[in-house]
């Protein structure tokens, strides 16, 4: 049974309709991913989910108990790391900590302890009494999740959790949430890297417009939406006869990147691109993600 | 409803414990204004200007200066106090510190937040007036003035109360302005010449005023005080000040609250 389930959430932030109708479930010991273009409703629908926002219409399940529209309910089981650092620049990392915990009813047991554990799993004991706004970018991130988690939450929700941050760093990132998806926590997260979703995630749903346009894993997701390979052709003089064979099959434009049209294709679509242009140069090579969001920020999708 | 009696839930009393905690970390130079500023009021209206004016007349009774304006000197470090940190320091932990943000996070709703920031700018200037009343003290035994200290005890719920509502109309105007720098538009335009009219380094009794008068909560305040600390009228004003802090806070906390939503959560 999932951990978390939302049906239908429908939320309007300045009389524009931001979520409409989001479906999505995470499970205990799972990463959900959320994806999409930049407006498409990932931290609103987020920021639903951890209770920030009310939805104007929807419900939301925790371990199965309906809570209605009130997630002030289930916040004690819920961490949050958003996308902004919001720790207390006042307070050192270890008392960020302890701070965090008081937050929280029933009283987290055992904070000093819980806290010692965290910064020394996440690699900020040397820092402990360090102002947060001496650490690096990577460590202040680490700072951030270890704060969401003070209070043993059961959820984590993780905004963007590697944006703005260096490969050695996000790396780190990825280990650390590996690591907690290990132990049982679910987990939620949106991003913009791509090879960061597939990598972490168990599901994705992606949206656009907010809506769901997809959903199930990074794979099927792929070849839901877009078909498994992507033929890469140098733009040039057969640019309106491969434009046409694409409208006459009705796959849409194909996404302009530097001088060359990325095409995704279907496995047979691929054999009668083959035989329609047996003489054009051009390159096969799998799906990813990236060209989703292309395919996404281009226009409404059609597979 | 539960706007209001967010007051009295555990959240709000945490974030008030945050700001605390800040706060004694650095007492060293927080502690300079309330004990500072008094000092410089008593040295230049109460020593400076009181050496001109000597004695004034305050309902009928001859009255040194330096005692009249005494009360007065609480009163007002209680409505600057409650303002000034409602205005700039909740605008700072909202905008630039991201505060609100983090604890919104948790099990803290922001209607904790906002009485966090009430509760804690009444608290500071409840206790700004306790150092402005140690300093005065010290006057009494220098033979400066002539207070009737156990009329205190008192005076401090009175302040708290007081101090609440200050502060609920401090976050509207946090709620409001688009930058810190428009922050000067509210306190010259309304903070900084109410707190000169309302009789609190001079009498009002130009029948002109009266209307203000009745209107100015600071003024009951100081006027009250003056009735506590110098053994005149007291109820009447204390009375007339805690209805207004009242329909202040039942009419600001949740006009503060709406706007806030807007503010920070987009909503």
């Amino acid at each position: 049974m999932s951990l978390l389930e939302a049906h239908g959430l429908v939320k309007s932030l300045g009389g524009r309709r931001v979520v409409d109708g989001v479906d999505l479930a995470c499970a205990a010991g799972h990463v959900l991913g959320l994806l999409g273009p930049n407006g498409a409703g990932k931290t609103t629908t987020l920021r639903m989910l951890y209770g920030f926002l009310r939805p104007d219409a929807g419900t939301i399940r925790f371990d199965g108990i309906d809570v209605g529209g009130d997630v002030g309910r289930i916040k004690r089981h819920l961490g949050v790391c958003t996308q902004d650092d919001t720790f207390d620049g006042d307070f050192t990392v270890e008392q960020n900590l302890h701070m965090a915990a008081r937050y929280f009813r029933p009283r987290p047991s055992d904070v000093r302890a819980r806290a010692r554990e965290l910064m020394d799993r996440f690699g900020l004991l040397p820092h402990a009494g360090a102002r947060p706004e001496t650490l690096s970018g990577g460590f202040k991130r680490r700072l951030m999740i270890a704060r969401a988690l003070v209070h043993r939450p059961r959820l984590l929700f993780l905004d963007e959790p590697t944006t703005g941050l260096d490969p050695q760093a996000r790396m780190a990132v990825w280990d650390l949430v590996d690591g907690l998806r290990a132990e049982g926590l679910g987990i939620v997260l949106t991003t913009h890297y791509m090879d960061e979703a597939e990598r972490l995630s168990d599901a994705l749903t992606v949206l656009a417009q907010g809506r769901v346009v997809a959903h199930g894993t990074p794979k099927s997701v792929l070849g839901d939406l877009l078909g498994e390979h992507v033929v890469v052709v140098d733009a040039g003089a057969e640019d309106g006869a491969v434009a046409g064979w694409l409208a006459s099959r009705g796959l849409g434009a194909p996404a302009g990147v530097l001088g060359q049209w990325h095409v995704p294709l279907r496995a047979d679509d691929l054999a009668d691109f083959a035989r329609a242009f047996p003489g054009l140069r051009y390159e096969v090579r799998a799906a990813t993600l990236d060209d989703l969001f292309l395919k996404l920020a281009l226009g409404p999708c059609t597979g | 409803m539960h706007r209001l009696t967010a007051a009295f839930e555990w959240q709000s009393w945490e974030v008030v414990g945050r700001h605390a905690r800040v706060y004694l970390r650095h007492w060293h130079t927080s502690f300079l204004p309330p004990a500072g500023e008094p000092v410089m009021m008593l040295l230049a209206f109460g020593l400076g200007l009181g050496g001109y004016v000597t004695s004034l007349d305050w309902r009928g009774r001859d009255v040194p200066y330096m005692t009249f304006v005494a009360p007065g000197i609480i009163a007002y470090a209680c409505f600057m106090t409650a303002i000034f940190q409602s205005l700039y320091g909740a605008f700072i932990r909202m905008h630039y510190q991201k505060t609100w943000e983090g604890q919104l996070t948790t099990q803290v709703e922001l209607r904790h937040v906002v009485w966090g920031e009430i509760l804690w700018a009444a608290l500071l200037c409840t206790s700004y007036a306790a150092i402005v009343a140690v300093v005065l003290a010290g006057c009494q035994a220098l033979g400066l003035v002539a207070l009737d200290f156990g009329a205190l005890v008192l005076l401090a719920p009175v302040v708290f109360v007081a101090g609440c509502a200050f502060a609920a109309l401090g976050l509207l105007f946090t709620a409001v302005v688009p930058t810190i720098d428009h922050m000067n538009l509210p306190v010259f335009l309304l903070v900084l010449p109410l707190g000169i009219v309302s009789g609190t380094y001079f009498p009002l009794e130009d029948p002109r005023l009266a209307p203000l008068r009745a209107v100015s909560p600071l003024y009951h305040l100081a006027e009250g005080a003056r009735g506590l600390l110098l053994g005149g009228p007291a109820a009447g004003h204390l009375g007339a000040l805690l209805a207004m802090a009242a329909v202040m806070l039942v009419v600001l906390v949740p006009l503060d609250l709406r706007l806030l939503s807007r503010r920070v959560l987009g909503e």
